[in-house]
């Protein structure tokens, strides 16, 4: 429907981009409102993200005696690529956008695992436990959790012989019937455990609270302060939007992206996908409360179902699935 | 002639109720008049040329099916007379009438499924009856209640259960082969599915006989899926070991055998020949390694049958008929053999108290009789002439000499020859030699006697001169079993 | 990259909606196979038995209404009685009975034996999901699935080692071998598939009768003490 003016397509790529940095502290916060509301508490506002970021510009940077330049570029660093992947993935729309093509799945991957190693190396070279112990283990995880991401990645390329998000997406709103196939539910189910992995919650992390030997993820940022580290909170706040986006738009519900250009359905698309985000995040938050967080060495129990059912989406597929 | 068949069918049963719901005098006498009944019974079906059929064709008896249930009812006579002999009073007379109905029911039911099995028709009731074997022996082995034989239950019914498991697979995916065929909604019978078979899908049919090969074998005791085998026939009481070992072995391999001939049908003689070839090779190595260090006397015997299981696989590999008709006499003459061996073990249990080889020494002179008539049947397992397996295994080789190559029959006498070592060094430290003097010499029970007279008798019979019917039974069988020409 | 889109969609090839939702329901039931190999609860792995069996009677009844044969409906009554709740509540009251909780520690870890099942599942589904079976009543893939099922009780009964894992091992195995009777369903006789159900629950039975005896010997429901016959 071509509500209001028709923007060109470079805006459009810009207003993902922007849908995302914007956003991405209040569905955090949004989040955290509905979980304290789940345990019948009141919690903190949903826009208290902004002002901790607010807050956390206004102050000074320490660095730590031991660390080089790499401790102050790596929030950077991590920002840029949380910058960059919004680009290739569909926030908004469901046709190609110009730089959408850039990178594929596995382009998008290999940039998030960048950010996520240079927040390591920031960490291990600061010679503190903590974020050493921290560092390695979120090395460590990520490690394991790739085969299951490779698998996920060869479902969607058999389904749709591309490994494009977008055809994907576009595979998957041919029928009904593209949804119920068990290979398409199976690479979905993975990839929801995949997020749970990639963004800290249970049962692999506690992502409130400081238990440091729990922490996998949130430890390696004990050093950063002041910009660096609002740089940090508000990029990995980025990062699980930009989880959510694929999960969302690719996998589960594919439908309500903008099919014109028009401002007024680009308008609506956002508003769609937050409301959609919301929903995921509620899920999150149910599987919260429910669970408890695995003992560090049966994660890999976690890892290893996640794997089957990637493998298994790949087998199926094969033979007629 | 389908009266014989419902009779047959009627027997097993109808002594398995009295056997458990009478005085034990009378399910005694019960079980000996059906054993002898079932025998009396198959005797006239061995004449018959043509197949018999009863119950609108749920039961057909053919050349093949007569021959197993000739192994069949000839140990279910012999042993339930030697079960009469078989108990003791003890002291405590109502357990020992407990004990006694429910191995007396148990050895009527496991018989009159076993019989079952051979005189249905179709692989699905074959299926079926095989599983009633399964669970009845499971509860038979277990009702000794010690340590050994709980273990040994559990693992039979565990392992023949998953075997079976396979079993049903490979009946589904027969099943499946001939839809293309007969569409859907047929009955799994003999005549129609060899009728059929030509026009079967191969993969499909080679798939169903390495399941059938596989899940079966479980219950034949071919290597490597035997491993209950030597526990369940050594903790079980000696009946209950003697048919485990003569004739439900014996079955499973009947049902084997029915795959066999429709893949042969279905795919050619090659493919089923060779999966048989690498099991029989395997169990026959294995037991005749094993026999080599057994200390325990019905162990002995169990590993003897895994060894002559393998014989029969080994013997269907060949392509000669006469290799066929050697197999089968092999399954009547080993059914003879080895329930009069158990029923030696059991008589020497019995007498003195141990199944511990290194414990028993001087047997001839402790059981005057059934001494030397252990003896005799161990020298029989061990195919020596006069003894039926002399001719069976000659035949069998014979069979296999006229292969292309004669590797295989070279593997075979040579592993046979190891395992009578065994056999026979076991054999003479028990029976040979000074008895001890605390043993009190003389017969425990005559029935264990005539039990044993009967089996030898048999196994002499097959030996020396089989009767005239009997010869063209078996070779009618194996023109069943040879590729069609 | 619109071209590259269009390509991506009209080259899709989608299994039917009835194929689909008859092959996540085999997944359910293969990945409820590989939930056992984890579950450290005597009680999780006979509900998880429960629930295996219920999904196969969701899917026998399914085929039967989307395909018409009224058989069908039966085989999943009996299914979902027999083995749905008749067996999980005897084998449950045998395990109130002997007071043990905990399965008995497992000869490889949960990770080895989750990959080694993996790999078994692999190998059924591609040696016997690639046989030319072809059936009216389910796709091709069940049956490749349901050989992973039964290959993966196998894994469950070799490498526990106490009696309950064992015989929910062979249970779900004949779980299993229904799934594959389903795939020929459209014609096994009823009359010899009631057969099949009734053996069956004479089998649990004879596993129920055996593990009271076993614990009434042994005082423990594990295997570890049956090694006493050996060679």
């Amino acid at each position: 429907m071509a509500v209001g003016p028709v923007l060109s397509e470079p805006v459009i790529q810009v207003f993902q981009d922007l849908t995302i940095v914007v956003f991405a502290p209040g569905v955090s916060g949004a989040i955290a409102k509905i979980e304290a509301r789940f345990q019948g508490r009141r919690g903190p506002r949903v826009a208290q993200p902004y002002y901790n970021l607010a807050k956390l510009f206004r102050k000074e940077t320490l660095v730590p005696e031991d660390a080089s330049w790499v401790f102050l570029a790596a929030p950077v660093a991590a920002f840029a690529c949380y910058l960059t992947v919004p680009l290739l993935i569909p926030v908004l729309t469901n046709f190609g956008l110009p730089l959408g093509y850039m990178g594929d799945i596995l382009g998008g991957g290999f940039i998030l695992a960048l950010a996520g190693f240079s927040i390591a190396i920031a960490a291990a070279e600061t010679n503190a436990p903590y974020a050493q112990l921290g560092s390695s283990r979120a090395m460590t995880f990520s490690a394991l959790i790739e085969p299951t991401i490779l698998f996920v990645t060869f479902a969607v390329a058999l389904i749709t012989a591309t490994d494009l998000p977008y055809a994907e997406a576009a595979a998957n709103r041919t029928s009904l019937a593209a949804v119920l196939r068990p290979a398409h539910l199976l690479a979905a189910v993975a990839f929801f455990l995949v997020v749970l992995n990639d963004t800290g919650r249970i049962p692999v992390e506690t992502h409130s609270g400081t238990l440091e030997f729990g922490m996998i993820d949130e430890a390696r940022t004990l050093e950063h302060s002041g910009p660096a580290l609002a740089l940090l909170q508000w990029g990995s706040n980025m990062k699980q939007l930009i989880l959510y986006v694929i999960l969302i738009n690719v996998f589960i519900a594919p439908w309500g992206l903008s099919g014109s250009r028009a401002l007024g359905s680009v308008a609506l698309a956002i508003v769609v996908f937050l409301a959609k985000a919301l929903a995921v995040g509620f899920v999150f938050t149910l599987i919260d409360n429910s669970f408890s967080k695995l003992r560090l060495f049966k994660i890999t129990e976690f890892m290893a179902g996640a794997f089957l059912l990637a493998v298994l989406a790949v087998l199926v597929l094969f033979v007629g699935g | 002639m389908g009266w014989a068949l419902i009779t047959l069918t009627a027997v097993g049963a109808v002594a398995a109720i009295v056997s458990w719901w009478a005085p034990p005098r009378l399910g005694h006498a019960t079980t000996v008049a059906a054993g002898v009944a079932s025998f009396a019974v198959s005797l006239p079906l061995v004449a018959r040329t043509a197949p018999t059929s009863a119950l609108g064709g749920w039961l057909r008896d053919d050349a093949l099916s007569t021959v197993f249930l000739l192994a069949v009812s000839f140990l279910y006579a012999l042993t339930s007379i030697f079960a009469v002999g078989y108990l003791h009073p003890g002291s405590d007379r109502v357990a020992a009438a407990r004990y006694s109905r429910r191995l007396f029911a148990g050895l009527n039911l496991f018989c009159w499924s076993m019989v079952m099995a051979v005189i249905v028709n179709g692989l699905a009731l074959l299926w079926v009856s095989i599983e009633v074997t399964t669970v009845v022996s499971a509860l038979l082995v277990a009702i000794d209640d010690t340590e050994g034989a709980t273990e040994a239950a559990w693992k039979y019914v565990l392992i023949a259960s998953m075997g079976l498991g396979m079993a049903l697979f490979a009946t589904i995916v027969m099943y499946q082969a001939g839809t293309t065929v007969f569409g859907s909604g047929y009955e799994l019978f003999y005549p129609k599915l060899l009728a059929g078979a030509p026009h079967f899908s191969a993969s499909i049919v080679r798939l169903s006989f390495v399941l059938a090969v596989v899940g079966f074998g479980t219950k034949m005791g071919l290597v490597p899926v035997h491993t209950w085998l030597p526990d369940a026939h050594s903790e079980a009481p000696t009946p209950v070991s003697a048919l485990l070992s003569g004739s439900l072995l014996a079955v499973a391999f009947y049902a084997i055998l029915r795959y066999f001939q429709i893949t042969v049908r279905a795919v050619g003689p090659e493919f089923p020949r060779h999966v048989l070839l690498g099991f029989g090779l395997a169990s026959l190595a294995l037991a005749a390694l094993y026999l080599a260090r057994q200390r325990d006397l019905k162990r002995l015997f169990a590993y003897s049958s895994v060894e002559h299981m393998g014989i029969l696989a080994i013997g269907m590999s060949f392509a000669a008929p006469i290799a066929i008709v050697g197999v089968l006499l092999h399954v009547l003459a080993h059914a003879a053999a080895k329930g009069t061996a158990f029923f030696g073990a059991g008589s020497f249990l019995r007498k003195l108290g141990t199944k511990d080889i290194t414990r028993i020494a001087g047997g001839v002179g402790a059981l005057p009789l059934s001494g030397p008539l252990l003896v005799l049947a161990v020298l029989g397992l061990c195919a020596m002439p006069p003894g039926g397996m002399f001719r069976s295994e000659f035949l069998i080789v014979s069979g296999g000499l006229s292969d292309p190559s004669d590797a295989v029959v070279a593997v075979l006498v040579v592993l046979v020859t190891l395992a009578s070592l065994g056999l026979v060094f076991y054999a003479s430290s028990t029976m040979l030699g000074a008895t001890p003097d605390n043993v009190v010499r003389g017969e425990t029970s005559a029935a264990m006697v005539v039990a044993m007279v009967g089996g030898i008798a048999g196994l002499i019979l097959l030996g020396v001169h089989p009767p005239g019917v009997l010869s063209h039974l078996i070779e009618r069988a194996a023109a069943q079993l040879g590729a069609p020409t | 990259m619109n071209a590259v889109l269009v390509a991506a969609t009209s080259t899709v090839a989608v299994p039917s909606t009835f194929d689909g939702v008859a092959e996540s329901l085999t997944v359910v039931i293969l990945l409820s196979e590989f939930a056992m190999l984890r579950a450290p609860l005597s009680r999780s792995q006979i509900r998880l038995y429960s629930f295996q069996s219920l999904v196969v009677s969701i899917l026998a009844a399914y085929i039967a209404a989307a395909k018409g044969l009224p058989d069908l409906y039966a085989i999943a009554a009996l299914s979902l009685s027999l083995k749905a709740v008749v067996v999980p509540v005897v084998v449950l009251r045998l395990l109130r009975d002997a007071r043990v909780e905990l399965v008995a520690s497992n000869r490889a870890s949960v990770t080895s034996m989750t990959l080694m099942a993996i790999a078994l599942a692999v190998f059924a589904i591609f040696v016997i999901g690639g046989l030319p079976v072809h059936s009216s009543s389910l796709p091709t893939t069940a049956f490749g699935l349901s050989a992973a099922v039964v290959l993966v009780s196998f894994v469950l009964v070799a490498l526990r080692s106490d009696v309950v894992s064992q015989a929910v091992g062979f249970f779900s195995l004949e779980n299993g071998v229904s799934v594959a009777s389903l795939v020929v369903a459209s014609g096994l006789p009823l009359i010899v598939e009631v057969a099949f159900f009734f053996d069956l629950l004479v089998a649990v039975v004879v596993f129920g009768v055996l593990m009271r005896v076993h614990h009434n010997r042994t005082d423990t429901l594990s295997t570890e003490a049956l090694d006493q016959l050996k060679g």
